[in-house]
């Protein structure tokens, strides 16, 4: 597949994690995790519950401090740094237990996520200066153009709450990507999903994660969306490294097998 | 007569002042300020003593009294809110600090202590009020509906969220309290030179009170409600010619029973507007004819 | 002189030391700060007061009765304003708003229909002195620190050796577990408020005693709040070890350098901890959990 230009200059890498421990008190929720994920990947990240996964998630995106280790991202350091300011950096993330706000609507939840990158002044928010009308039409325009990117765009006025399960986890990657991310993190996006939606998820990720040239990374549990999406996996088992490697060879792989996936575990097929 | 109810409309506009930034602050940031009278008595005695003793123009004291409000409300927020205190204690805090400032007040020898300053130029008029409140009204719905205005809202609605939506939780709500600070200072330098007299045991918790049930009953959320409440909080107890302590009574009981059968207050999450006023009208129509 | 502070810091301690727990029993198992809890403290005073003047009780049967009443009241405070809530599992804003009603709602009650005297105990030991080592001491602050202290052992066993004492400190910890594990969370809440009730019928008796009766003496329970801070949010010892200190500072801070700067130091004690050491001095970690 040959590379554009600007493909061939950017750093291949997007994420790094070095040796990253969390410890809380006695308990060490995560150990020298170590891992790399190239630019344009989708990796996934599995484990039993309780094995550091979403932990991990939450020292890449700040909300907890790296006790050590070291985080990069695109080259910049930002283990240590304020959450916002990891967001306004490009990362985006979706939650395990869905954080929408609840009594707004669709549409304001996804312009809440475009006011990220906006800038106009406090002054002239105050004054409703000509500019900001503009602004404000504009962001709207741009939230229904993400929310038709994940067929939501005739519930733009819907209450957040009032929506069926499913479609709610499809506004919470609407709202990330509306955040325009060049890393995305997914967590168990599949959570609660019987095998059909699970897999018209997966097509939903696979589309958007190429549509907008996101490098993602992914918590889940359902292994049919892990098999059909990620290239490589990295399995972690009480806070540590238990395997990493390809799709294939992490389906054959004994530990994980024997930790997690079971021996009667049959290879799923890859989107 | 007329005296008597421009009277009552001038009052409530003061309060709708005051009122209109503790909206934006709680209604929108999820945060209570117990302490919120302080910054009105702050606006007050800055425009009053600028006036009294310094001879400062109305309007300049005005802008003087809603500028030290904001200060305060800055110094205060800066710390608390760094701290980044659960909802209950930064109620606390905000209690303390408006002790504080009670003491400050009662004791300062250029706010004449506990006798108050009397003999304030009576320069409020009803004009000159609804413009205030008229212009305070619009620049909140403007925060409100800015992206400044999402981002509080953001932070009261869930706040670990808003923080992955890139919003600096700390400057959001700081924001939020130096507007509602200021608004407090001016509505607090419009009564000033209403009354013509202020003391300190004027800006009681009897005010922060009322003003957080104006909040509450209005609807957290929405500019309307709390404008419609604090009216009604005015209005009704004057035309009943209900005591003070009574209405407090009320407003205790008031708020409790809201939280219980009704929490989103009268407005809701939503504005008053256009839509909802033809929807009442189509509904009164259809119960006549029914 | 300093003895004589120590006593009294001693004997206030005690009583901050019982509000303390009696904030932080319900705080630990709901984790959210009942501001109701101040007037029900009042409430007791007042009952103890009126058992012994209008009835003629002697000072037993009124603290008998200032607990019942209270841990009656207190009990009725939950589930009229806050078990609706807590089954809509509405957010701890709402809880705030309804507890504050609850305070405002019963304060200006009593201030509307007892009025708005100050009520003095009668002289039951409030003015004698024993002399020990030619130091003059209240018998009041000895007769406190004792009560104090009994109560508080009282609970302790309870709370380590009993059955329903046992289900209280693991609802501490988490209650929804403790309800999966059998536990009738409803009817456990209930008893909490009511134990919390009991230690403000005591609180509030001896602070009538030691100070006076009126309706609003109820906000002394900022100090209750300030000492569980102090203690460590979340526990329960730390709430007496943390009352104590409390009790003995500020009236160290107030016999030496002045009385009103003594509630300014209390608040700032307060800021300053909940910004440089949060969890207090046994408290535990309170985290959201993500």
């Amino acid at each position: 597949m040959s590379r554009s230009l600007e493909e061939t200059l950017e750093p291949q890498t997007v994420l790094e994690l070095r040796g990253v421990s969390k410890r809380f008190g006695g308990i060490t929720a995560c150990k020298d995790i170590t891992f790399t994920l190239p630019r344009g990947r989708i990796m996934g990240l599995i484990g039993p519950n309780g094995a550091g996964k979403t932990t991990a998630f939450n020292l890449i995106t700040g909300v907890y401090g790296v006790t050590e280790g070291a985080i990069v991202l695109d080259g910049v350091s930002i283990a240590g740094m304020r959450p916002d300011r990891i967001v306004r950096l490009g990362v985006a993330r979706t939650f395990q237990n869905i954080r929408l706000f609840r009594n707004l609507s669709v549409l304001e939840n996804v312009v809440t996520a475009l006011d990220c990158h906006e800038t106009y002044s406090l002054g002239a928010s105050f004054l409703r200066l000509p500019g900001v009308r503009r602004r404000e039409l504009g962001l709207r325009e741009e939230a229904m153009a993400f929310l038709a990117a994940v067929g939501l765009e005739d519930k733009a006025a819907t209450r957040a709450d009032a929506m069926p399960y499913g479609l709610q986890r499809k506004l919470e990657i609407a709202r990330a990507l509306a955040l325009k991310p060049r890393l995305l993190l997914l967590d168990e996006p599949a959570a609660g999903m019987n095998p059909e939606e699970s897999l018209d998820l997966a097509r939903l990720i696979r589309r958007i994660h190429d549509e907008f040239k996101l490098t993602t990374l992914l918590i889940e549990h359902h292994m049919d969306v892990v098999m059909a999406l990620c290239e490589r996996i990295y399995v972690m088992n009480f806070g540590e490294k238990l395997a990493e490697g390809t799709a294939e060879a992490i389906q054959r792989d004994p530990d994980v097998l024997k930790a997690y996936l079971g021996e009667g575990f049959k290879r799923a097929q890859h989107i | 007569m007329w005296q008597y109810i421009s009277g009552v409309i001038s009052l409530g506009l003061i309060y709708v002042i005051a009122t209109v930034g503790l909206a934006v602050f709680t209604g929108f940031t999820g945060l209570f300020s117990l302490g919120h009278a302080a910054f009105f008595a702050i606006g007050a005695y800055t425009a009053a003593i600028l006036s009294y003793f310094y001879g400062v123009n109305f309007y300049v004291a005005l802008a003087a009294g809603a500028a030290a409000g904001g200060l305060v409300g800055f110094l205060i927020g800066y710390p608390t809110l760094k701290a980044k205190l659960r909802t209950d204690y930064f109620a606390i805090a905000t209690l303390g600090f408006g002790e504080a400032i009670r003491v400050l007040l009662e004791n300062l020898p250029i706010t004449q202590g506990a006798r108050g300053l009397p003999g304030i130029r009576v320069d409020t008029t009803l004009p000159v009020l609804l413009v205030c409140a008229t212009l305070v009204i619009a620049f909140a719905w403007n925060l409100i509906h800015s992206r400044h205005g999402r981002a509080a809202i953001a932070i009261r609605e869930d706040f670990v969220a808003a923080e992955m939506m890139g919003v600096d939780i700390f400057v959001g709500r700081l924001r939020s309290l130096v507007f509602s600070a200021a608004c407090a200072g001016l509505a607090g330098g419009l009564f000033a030179h209403y009354f013509g007299f202020i003391q300190p045991s004027m800006f009681t918790s009897y005010m922060s009170t009322q003003m957080t049930a104006a909040v509450v009953a209005g609807g957290m959320g929405s500019i309307s409600g709390p404008v419609i409440a604090t009216l009604i909080f005015i209005g009704i107890p004057e035309a009943l010619r209900v005591a003070n302590i009574w209405r407090l009574v009320a407003y205790g009981l008031l708020l409790v029973l809201i939280m219980v059968f009704r929490p989103q207050g009268l407005m809701g999450y939503r504005e008053l507007n256009l839509d909802m006023i033809k929807g009442w009208f189509r509904r009164a129509e259809k119960g006549g004819k029914a | 002189m300093f003895f004589q502070t120590l006593v009294t810091g001693l004997a206030i301690g005690g009583i901050y030391a019982l509000m303390a727990v009696g904030y932080s029993l319900v705080f630990s198992i709901l984790n959210f700060s009942n501001f109701a809890y101040g007037s029900i403290i009042m409430l007791g005073s007042y009952i103890a007061y009126f058992s012994m003047v209008k009835l003629g009780m002697p000072i037993g049967v009124a603290i008998i009765f200032s607990i019942l009443g209270a841990a009656a009241l207190c009990y009725l405070n939950e589930r009229l304003a806050y078990s609706p809530l807590r089954k809509r599992r509405a957010s701890s804003l709402f809880f705030m708003i309804s507890a504050m009603g609850t305070a405002i709602f019963l304060e200006n009650l009593v201030y509307a229909v007892v009025g708005a005297h100050f009520y003095a105990f009668p002289e039951v030991f409030t003015k004698s002195n024993i002399t020990f080592h030619g130091v003059s001491i209240g018998v009041l602050d000895v007769f406190a620190i004792v009560f104090s202290s009994i109560t508080i052992y009282g609970l302790h066993t309870f709370l380590q050796k009993s059955r329903t004492g046992i289900a209280i400190r693991a609802a501490s910890y988490d209650i929804q577990v403790t309800s999966l594990n059998g536990v009738n969370d409803t009817a456990l809440i209930g008893l909490v408020f009511m134990l919390a009730g009991g230690l403000a019928g005591v609180s509030g008796t001896f602070l009538g005693m030691k100070y006076i009766v009126y309706p609003t003496m109820g906000w002394i329970t900022n100090k209750a709040y300030i000492a569980a801070v102090i203690g460590g949010l979340g526990s329960l010892p730390g709430a007496v070890v943390g009352g104590i200190l409390l009790g003995v500072l500020e009236t160290f801070v107030s016999a030496y350098v002045s009385s009103v700067v003594r509630d300014v130091f209390s608040f700032s004690l307060l800021v300053l901890l909940l910004m440089v050491m949060p969890t207090g001095l046994f408290g535990r970690f309170l985290e959201e959990k993500v």
